[in-house]
């Protein structure tokens, strides 16, 4: 049986903007799931109010589903996480139809979010964006050798399950990811010590768009997205550059002129 | 083209986090974590996340195999059952139906077991059913029906949140088991403070507020003498105790002697450590105690979950939320195995087999005689089969070749056996030397129930079709019931097993998979409408009153000489889990820990010469083993680790088969080795 | 008390910056014994990861040299190292460590005393800075 959402993203997503099929989360086995719903298919109990990371999901499935064009839910952030992977050429932006959703004043709060309003909302109400961390607000009232003790109190609590990498939507280094190397990460190695953060934190520094997945699959419950959106600020102040705009190249890939360097790789 | 994602429960330990199999086109791509899970909570470990690599790999078994000129040969399903059926039956008819032992499995489901159990008891005719429960929580099964009456977690994971204080002893809990340490790091965040008592220094115990260092094999040393610390200071519930308890007098009388300069000389543990940790458990409102190996796999593993029992109840921290003594077990479906009757003594349910009335039920439920004796057990049958008496075994997905103490008696023991019968998902070592081999299905590859170490039924759906012609333990038990003439193997799903079980066994009475499949249910569940049970013993303990034991400290089996003179202690790493058959075949855990090490001090490792990273050998006096020297200061002194994880370099070479007298529990935690450079 | 005597690594490309360490050598420049020479192709292959790995292993300062803007044998491997170190020391910031114990500067193979100068100003910035925080942090 479908519900009042489910009919309405059905109409959206199929009729409206010709999708072939939808990527969304519903209600089976007393738990929220996601799934990928064919046209035509009865979408079912439909719940957005659980935040899976679809980008996730749409880039592990991306290379085995050759055909059709996908409807996807994105929120503010998600949409960012989109612009970062067209970007990259992993996944074709004529085959990606947005369906956005803002976000809950909830789930604003909970993400600290400054930017939550996707730029076409087709579902839920806009609501305003966050005053800002409270974290990072103790955190700059800390003396260095306080801040040190902060983090490595807290990074101590890692139990290397890498949900941080794996959930991430803009981590892309699949295969051969520096944080699985015993050159940067040493053995023995739970907890894996700050170098597996500042490694990580450095990684993500020109991708993050703060959607705060990593920090919630931390079993450690470790505030990273305070630590992804301290960096953000730096970044900005640096090269006035924030991820998650299709056009812009990260300062990273380009020489001190702006001109983009003809390099393809981001990490040599 | 079609993506699904399978809610599913995880294949490693007790925890029973649920997760989806993501699966494109019947290939598994990944492990999604489920954010509405109320045991993960939407966050998994590494091994979680990695659930998915091993269920597709190229070794995977495919066909049934049978041994021709002591060779194993492919064979056809038929050629192997029958090759089975003909060799039980002659066997039987030989030397008596207690000549055949069944080893049913932690890794398989409820349904599985129960069928297991009810192959070895209605078709063959004996009580020799066992699993690997014998290795790990046999001694919490006899201590706590012992004290409690019921010998499973008495609290849930979710508890944890709210504690005020949580002692943890003998279990590594960050690395075994990570999601339920993670509630621990939650409950430390919300203020609750943590003690752990154990000789290794572990991710847990680094950041706890009180960290005792005992010398394995001296923890009723340490349990009294906190015990005595509380009752000398009067902390003791003294409401509780009389209210609910007895025997607490005899108590008192035992742990009079325990002074804490005494406890200091037995267990290394300095006596101002010892009070103030004794305080802090007793003074809290909501005390926890979680425990694991560490406790349970010493020659005296029952009397040691007694002591921790005592101390419970001493305190009043039991019956209430956020309390109890927390067993945490250590296989997917290890609770659920026992539940299911896979235990020599005892039916479905933990009824037992020398009870007239239960086994009359049985008789009726099974349309069979039944035999009245109580099976042996695991650790049992090997010396059985090792002096010729048990001419058989039947195993379902254990790997006693890695898994069992003293290896070069198992083997042995295996060789002695006119027939063995091994199903399981990969060639392990066990099933190298079989008989026959017979391919199953793993935990993707089809539906049922685990039963996860809080007592909640856990379901695990059908991902992706086995490969080849693996099929399900439960086709393959019910499938040889059939062969061997018995009628009650007709069962069309696992669904329709559980209905059986359900009607025999009052704590599953109201478990149906339709139940299941919505909810989180914890046993007992005595009838369709009730919905649970989160606590044990509110109102009273399952046994009515809860039994105090008075327990003097022995020291362990093996103690350290000469020739011997350091204690070995063995256990798990994060990255790889039990014999390796399943994380030793996924790419990133073995990478993270791809070699057998063993643990030294810097200052034992300086004394002999040993540098980290030297080639040592390793030896007890049952065996000798080559492996890496990890320096470490993670250690106390004159105590080396070693995880058993590794077949190259098995651990349980060395270890001590001497057995609890109560559980048959073999003392994996202390024996006496030798450590030189190889 | 003994004074502190700060371990040092210091990073040189090929082309320039050990060219010009070389010339110093040669011209017997006086210099402090705390830094360790690492030689690189290009400053570019300092991999961020290198510099993070040293600092949270305790060492107390780390110096990236390359060549100087426009002279790079690589044409614009040090415009990345230009981007990066910045972002690095950000990092260091972030978590607590002082972001000066981590430097870049440009020396060119004709630059010895340039060479003698910066090593000089570094070592005795990190023994103001004392040992590194990293190495009293039990993991």
């Amino acid at each position: 049986m479908v519900n009042d959402l489910g009919r309405k993203l059905a109409k959206l997503a199929f009729e409206e903007r010709g999708a072939d099929m939808l990527l969304v989360m519903r209600e089976e086995h007393g738990n929220v799931v996601p799934a990928m719903v064919p046209k035509g298919e009865d979408l079912g109990d439909v719940r957005l109010d659980i935040p899976y990371q679809l980008i996730t999901i749409l880039e592990n499935i991306y290379p085995w589903v050759s055909k059709g064009r996908i409807a996807i839910i994105t929120r503010r952030c998600d949409e960012k996480a989109l612009a970062e992977l067209v970007k990259r050429k992993y996944v074709d932006d004529k085959r990606i139809v947005r369906i956005g959703l803002a976000c809950s004043e909830d789930q604003i709060r909970r993400c600290r979010c400054e930017d939550p309003v996707p730029s076409k909302v087709d579902l839920g109400e806009p609501h305003a964006a966050a005053k800002g961390d409270e974290l990072i607000s103790r955190l700059e009232k800390m003396s260095q050798q306080e801040r040190l003790e902060f983090w490595a109190g807290q990074f101590k609590k890692c139990n290397k399950c890498f949900g941080c990498t794996l959930n991430c939507p803009v981590c892309f280094c699949d295969d051969d990811c520096v944080l699985e190397d015993r050159t940067f990460v040493a053995e023995p190695s739970v907890p894996p010590g700050l170098s597996f953060h500042m490694i990580r934190s450095y990684h993500m520094i020109d991708k993050c768009i703060e959607c705060g997945e990593c920090e919630r699959s931390c079993p450690a419950e470790i505030p990273l997205l305070t630590m992804r959106k301290l960096l953000a600020k730096d970044m900005k102040e640096l090269f006035k550059f924030r991820p998650g705009d299709e056009k812009t190249v990260s300062p990273l890939n380009t020489t001190l002129e702006g001109e983009q360097l003809e390099d393809g790789c981001d990490e040599c | 083209m079609s993506v699904e994602h399978v809610l599913t429960t995880c294949p490693y330990c007790g925890t029973g986090c649920n997760f989806f199999l993501q699966v494109v086109d019947g290939r598994l791509t990944s492990v999604v974590p489920c954010k509405t899970d109320e045991i993960s909570l939407g966050r998994l470990c590494i091994k979680g996340y990695n659930a998915h690599a091993f269920v597709q790999h190229p070794d995977r078994l495919k066909n049934p195999m049978v041994r021709e000129k002591g060779q194993l040969v492919k064979a056809s399903w038929d050629q192997a059952l029958d090759r089975i059926v003909k060799a039980l039956k002659e066997i039987r008819d030989k030397h008596g139906p207690d000549s055949i032992v069944l080893l049913a499995s932690a890794k398989c489901t409820n349904e599985e077991n129960y069928v297991f159990q009810k192959l070895a008891r209605a078709v063959l005719g004996t009580n020799n059913v066992d699993h690997c429960a014998r290795l790990c929580h046999a001694s919490t099964v006899t201590g706590l029906l012992y004290s409690f009456g019921s010998g499973a977690m008495t609290n849930t994971i979710p508890e944890f949140d709210g504690a005020d204080c949580i002692l943890v002893t003998g279990s590594n809990t960050l690395e075994a088991h990570p999601i339920i340490g993670s509630r621990m790091l939650r409950a430390k965040e919300k203020g609750a403070k943590i003690i752990v008592v154990d000789p290794r220094d572990t991710p847990l115990s680094r950041i706890s507020h009180i960290h005792l260092s005992q010398r394995s094999g001296t923890d009723v040393a340490w349990i009294n003498g906190m015990l005595k610390v509380i009752i000398d200071e009067g902390l003791a519930d003294e409401e509780f105790v009389k209210a609910r308890t007895t025997a607490f007098e005899d108590l008192k009388k035992v742990v009079e002697s325990y002074t804490p300069e005494k406890v200091e000389s037995i267990t290394g543990i300095p006596k101002e450590k010892l009070v103030e940790a004794a305080r802090l458990y007793a003074r809290s409102k909501k005390a926890m105690i979680a425990y694991a190996m560490g406790i349970t796999q010493h020659s005296n593993g029952t009397d040691l979950v007694k002591s921790i029992a005592n101390l419970a109840m001493a305190t009043g921290h039991i019956g209430k939320e956020s309390t109890g003594v927390n067993p945490l077990r250590g296989q997917c479906n290890v609770q659920g195995a026992c539940d299911s009757g896979g235990l020599p003594n005892l039916y479905p349910g933990y009824q037992r087999v020398d009870d007239e009335a239960v086994r009359a039920k049985f008789e009726k439920a099974w349309g069979v005689r039944l035999s009245p004796t109580p099976g042996l057990t695991l650790t049992r049958a090997m010396n059985d089969a090792m002096a010729g008496k048990v001419k058989a075994m039947v195993v379902f997905g254990e790997n006693v070749m890695v898994s069992d103490p003293d290896l070069n008696h198992v083997e042995e023991a295996l060789k002695k056996l006119e027939f063995l019968a091994v199903t399981d998902i990969f060639l392990t070592e066990t099933a190298k030397m079989a008989d026959v081999v017979l391919p199953a299905a793993c935990y993707a590859e089809k539906d049922g129930t685990f039963t996860n170490t809080d007592r909640a039924l856990r379901m695990l759906r059908k991902a992706v079709e086995p490969p080849g012609e693996a099929r399900a333990d439960w086709i393959i038990a019910c499938d040889l019931g059939r062969r061997l003439g018995s009628k009650g193997f007709e069962f069309s799903s696992p669904a329709d097993i559980m209905a059986e079980m359900a009607t025999v066994t009052p704590i599953f009475a109201g478990i149906t998979h339709e139940r299941v499949d919505g909810k989180v249910l914890r046993w007992p569940v005595p009838d369709k409408d009730h919905s649970g049970t989160r606590i044990l013993h509110v109102q009273k303990f399952t046994r009515g009153q809860g039994q105090f034991a008075p327990i003097e400290h022995t020291p362990p089996a093996e103690v350290v000489s000469e020739e011997y003179p350091f204690i070995l202690t063995t256990g798990r790493n994060l990255f790889q889990y039990h014999t390796g058959t399943m994380t030793r075949r996924s790419p990133k855990l073995e990478r993270e820990a791809p070699e057998p090490y063993v643990e030294i001090r810097g200052e034992d490792a300086k004394k002999l010469g040993i540098a980290d990273g030297d080639r040592v050998s390793v030896s007890s006096r049952r065996g000798s083993i080559t492996l890496k020297a990890r320096v470490t200061d993670k250690i106390i002194e004159g105590t080396i680790f070693i995880p058993f994880h590794y077949a190259e370099a098995a651990a349980n070479r060395l270890t001590n088969a001497a057995l609890d007298p109560a559980s048959d529990i073999p003392e994996f935690k202390v024996c006496a080795a030798r450590i030189e450079r190889a | 008390m003994a004074e502190f005597s700060p371990t040092i690594l210091a990073f040189c490309c090929n082309w320039c910056s050990y060219a010009g360490a070389d010339l110093a050598g040669v011209s017997r420049l006086q210099m402090p014994p705390n830094i360790h020479i690492i030689r690189v192709m290009c400053s570019a292959s300092v991999k961020p990861e290198y510099v993070l790995k040293a600092i949270s292993g305790g060492v107390d300062g780390v110096l990236v040299l390359g060549c100087h803007i426009g002279d790079c044998h690589y044409m614009t491997g040090n415009h990345r190292t230009a981007k990066r170190m910045p972002l690095v020391q950000k990092v260091l910031k972030e978590v607590g460590i002082d972001e000066k114990r981590l430097r870049l500067d440009w020396v060119s193979a004709s630059e010895g005393e340039k060479f003698q100068k910066v090593v000089t100003d570094f070592v005795d910035e990190v023994k103001q800075l004392g040992p590194n925080p990293m190495r009293g942090v039990k993991w």
